[in-house]
Formats: C-alpha cells, sequence, structure tokens
C-alpha cells in the first residue's frame, strides 16, 4: 500500500514523525480513516484511539487526549495535548489518577472543579481502555 | 583602636563572603533553570505554530463569523498579567508589573473598566495592594507548568468571554529574547482577528471541514489560546531565570569586589598595627638606655 508521511505532535515533543500507509482517528463526528492520496481535511478530535498502521501492515494503538487532524497533500498532522502508545501507559498511575478523579466527582463545589475533574476522568478511562484493563 | 577596627573588617568580609556564597549558588540554580525552561519553550514551538498555521487556514479559506473574532460591545476588558513566584531577579518583576500598570492606564483611558488576572506570586501581592479589581489568581504554577494547568487559565479566560464578562482579552508577560536580555510583552487574546487573511487571490484550497469550518474554527480557539497562556508562562519563566542569573552574576561581583576592598583596609590596618607595635618597642628601648 502506498505510504504517506505522518505527525504527531504535542507541545512537549514530535511524538512520532515517519510513513505510515493508514490511521484511524477519532473525531468529533466519528472515526475517520486516512490513506494516502486523502483530500485535504481538517476536524477536531476528541480523547480516544489513534490507529497507525506499521510497516509490517499491523496496527498500532495510541491514546490521544483532545486536539486535531490536518490532512493536506503532502502530510498529515496530529496536534495533540498528549499521546501515548497504548502497549506503554502506565496503568498504576492511570488507575491512580481515575480515583483522583472520581473522588474529586464526588465533592466538587463549583462547575469549574465539576469540568476539570470531568476531563481527567474521560483522559484516565481513555488511557485504561486502550491498555486493556 | 586599631585592633577593634580589625575586628570589624574581619566580620564584614565573613558577612559578605557568605552572601557571595547565596548569590553564587542562586546564579548557578537558574542557569540550570533556565536551560531546562528554554528547552521547554523550544520545544513547544512547533506544536503551536501548526496550530496557528491551521486556523490562518480556515480563516483564509472560508470566510468566518465566529463568536471569538467579532467585535464585542462588552466595556470590560481583562488583563492577563504573568509576573514570577520571587523575587531576587533584577527588574524582572517590576518591568512588567509596569508594563501592565501602563497598558491598564491606556484602557481605562478608551473608556474600559479593566480586571486583572494575576499570574505568580509577585503579580498577585503588586495587584492586591493597589486598587484593581482581580479576577482569578494564580499562583506557583510556573515552574511545574503543564499544558492542563494553563488550561485551566485559559478555559476560564474564555468562559469569562463567552459570558460576556468581558469584550476583550490581553496578555502581558515578559519574553525571552536572549540569555542577556529580556522584554516585557503585550498581546492580545480575544478577540481573535490577527490571521492573515489571503486576500491577495491565492488559490483557495479544497478542504473539507468537518462539520464546518465554523465549528472546527471554534473548537481549535480555546486549544489556542491555551497554547499562547501556556507558551507566555513558559518563556516568561525562562525570562525570570535568566533575569536572576544576570542580578545573581552582578550581585556576585560586587561582592567579590567589596571583598577586594575589605582585604586592603584589613591588610593596612594590621600593617599599621604592627608599625605601632614596632615603633613603642623601638622607642621604649631607647627610653630606658
Amino acid at each position: 500500500m502506498k505510504e504517506f508521511r505522518l505527525k504527531i505532535i504535542t507541545p512537549e515533543k514530535t511524538f512520532f514523525d515517519g510513513m505510515t500507509a493508514e490511521i484511524v482517528a477519532r473525531t468529533t463526528e466519528g472515526d475517520v480513516g486516512v490513506l494516502s492520496g486523502h483530500s485535504p481535511y481538517v476536524a477536531n478530535l476528541v480523547s480516544g484511539p489513534l490507529k497507525i498502521m506499521l510497516q509490517n501492515g499491523e496496527f498500532r494503538v495510541a491514546a490521544v487526549s483532545e486536539g486535531a487532524i490536518s490532512v493536506s497533500a503532502d502530510e498529515t498532522v496530529i496536534l495533540a495535548s498528549a499521546v501515548e502508545w497504548a502497549d506503554e501507559i502506565d496503568v498504576e498511575r492511570a488507575k491512580r489518577s481515575e480515583e483522583d478523579a472520581r473522588r474529586r466527582l464526588a465533592e466538587y463545589s463549583s462547575q469549574k472543579e465539576f469540568d476539570l475533574a470531568e476531563r481527567k476522568l474521560k483522559r484516565a478511562l481513555n488511557r485504561l481502555t486502550l491498555a486493556g484493563k | 583602636m586599631a585592633t577593634a577596627n580589625m575586628k570589624d573588617v574581619k566580620r564584614r568580609i565573613k558577612s559578605v563572603e557568605s552572601t557571595r556564597q547565596i548569590t553564587k549558588a542562586m546564579e548557578l540554580v537558574a542557569s540550570s533553570k533556565l536551560r531546562r525552561a528554554k528547552e521547554k519553550a523550544e520545544s513547544a514551538q512547533p506544536f503551536f505554530k501548526a496550530l496557528y498555521d491551521a486556523m490562518c487556514d480556515i480563516a483564509a479559506n472560508s470566510p468566518i463569523s465566529s463568536q471569538y473574532t467579532r467585535k464585542n460591545i462588552v466595556k470590560t476588558a481583562l488583563l492577563v498579567v504573568i509576573a514570577g513566584d520571587r523575587g531576587l531577579a533584577g527588574g524582572f518583576n517590576h518591568n512588567v508589573l509596569k508594563l501592565a500598570e501602563s497598558r491598564c492606564a491606556a484602557l481605562r483611558e478608551e473608556g474600559l473598566k479593566v480586571k486583572i488576572m494575576p499570574v505568580g506570586k509577585k503579580a498577585v501581592e503588586f495587584f492586591e495592594k493597589r486598587d484593581y479589581e482581580l479576577a482569578d489568581t494564580f499562583q506557583q504554577v510556573a515552574e511545574g507548568m503543564n499544558i492542563y494547568k494553563s488550561r485551566e487559565i485559559s478555559d476560564l479566560i474564555v468562559a469569562m468571554f463567552r459570558h460576556g464578562e468581558i469584550g476583550r482579552a490581553e496578555l502581558v508577560y515578559t519574553t525571552l529574547v536572549s540569555a542577556l536580555s529580556q522584554e516585557p510583552v503585550n498581546i492580545k487574546m480575544l478577540p481573535v482577528d490577527d490571521f492573515n487573511y489571503n486576500k491577495d487571490g491565492k488559490a483557495v484550497s479544497l478542504t473539507v471541514y468537518d462539520p464546518s469550518p465554523e465549528e472546527v474554527f471554534d473548537g481549535l480557539i480555546p486549544k489556542y489560546l491555551n497554547g499562547m497562556v501556556y507558551g507566555a508562562v513558559v518563556d516568561s519563566f525562562a525570562a525570570e531565570q535568566a533575569a536572576r542569573r544576570t542580578a545573581m552574576e552582578s550581585a556576585s561581583d560586587n561582592a567579590g569586589e567589596m571583598i577586594d576592598n575589605l582585604s586592603l583596609l584589613y591588610n593596612r590596618a594590621r600593617q599599621a598595627q604592627i608599625t605601632q607595635e614596632l615603633t613603642e618597642i623601638v622607642s621604649g628601648s631607647l627610653k630606658n638606655r
């Protein structure tokens, strides 16, 4: 299959920069697959899985917290606040932050705290789901 | 007399020496923190550049009418002022706070009410003491800054804007020009209107925006503003470290100079004492003859 260039950029570092044949990302409108030669496309991403096809034809899954995807003729760029390979997720840490988020959700005192806790819980759950626990 | 003076000088030398030790240590700490902060600020660049480009593309491809770009009639402006958590950084805090005050005065002249959102302990203290209307305040956030913490700040700003509490938001912080120079700057956050609109008739690309350009644009705005806040805080922290390093370097130099002068004084006094003792002995022996 024909390959295209994929870049995944987070504020901390460039997480991935290489060739792939296919990716599947979760946008606000649902899962979107991108193959080589895709027409220019821009959408926002919600936190969820991002599948990237490796050279051997298998998908490697990464956990993405919200971001954006931008497909252009020469490359595809994914911007995300945080990305982790699913097989490298620190399950203990994710569980801890899940508990922490649930505790905060139980005792919030303002809308702001609620929003923050909810977002944190979503991130933790996303990572736990993708890690398969 | 001479001995008392010598004791004094000795004590002062000691105290200046210990001061120099402290300033030297602070200088070293600041320069290692500066290196890390600079790396952090630089590695964030590509992300926000790509985000900004994406937004420019949307603005160029389709005429956007978003609540975030429209001029607002609300007569209150929010000034987000980012300063340090600690002092002893030369004119760092003073300069940025001075710029904030003059910007505030300028906004008031335009007939706007001004609210301040100080970030950093020094900024909070400064504005609490004076007669300003404060929004939320943030302290001790700069050093361990990450994208989620800056999101707290930027989400508050976005919420205030959407609820009509403010019609404008600006950012005042210090940018690191080089390790030796830092400059306080003032940039606009909301409403966003400084995108390079593509007016020179360049071919419009056939990009598909899912679900619509407006919605993608509005979805990107909080991330973009978050990036602005994150970038400013990280930049300001690097600038603070650079300012502190320079200040502590010159403090150490000055302490060294003081020690040199005092040692000279001490040696002179010691010499004078020896000479005097010798004179006394000689004159005594002359009398006894």
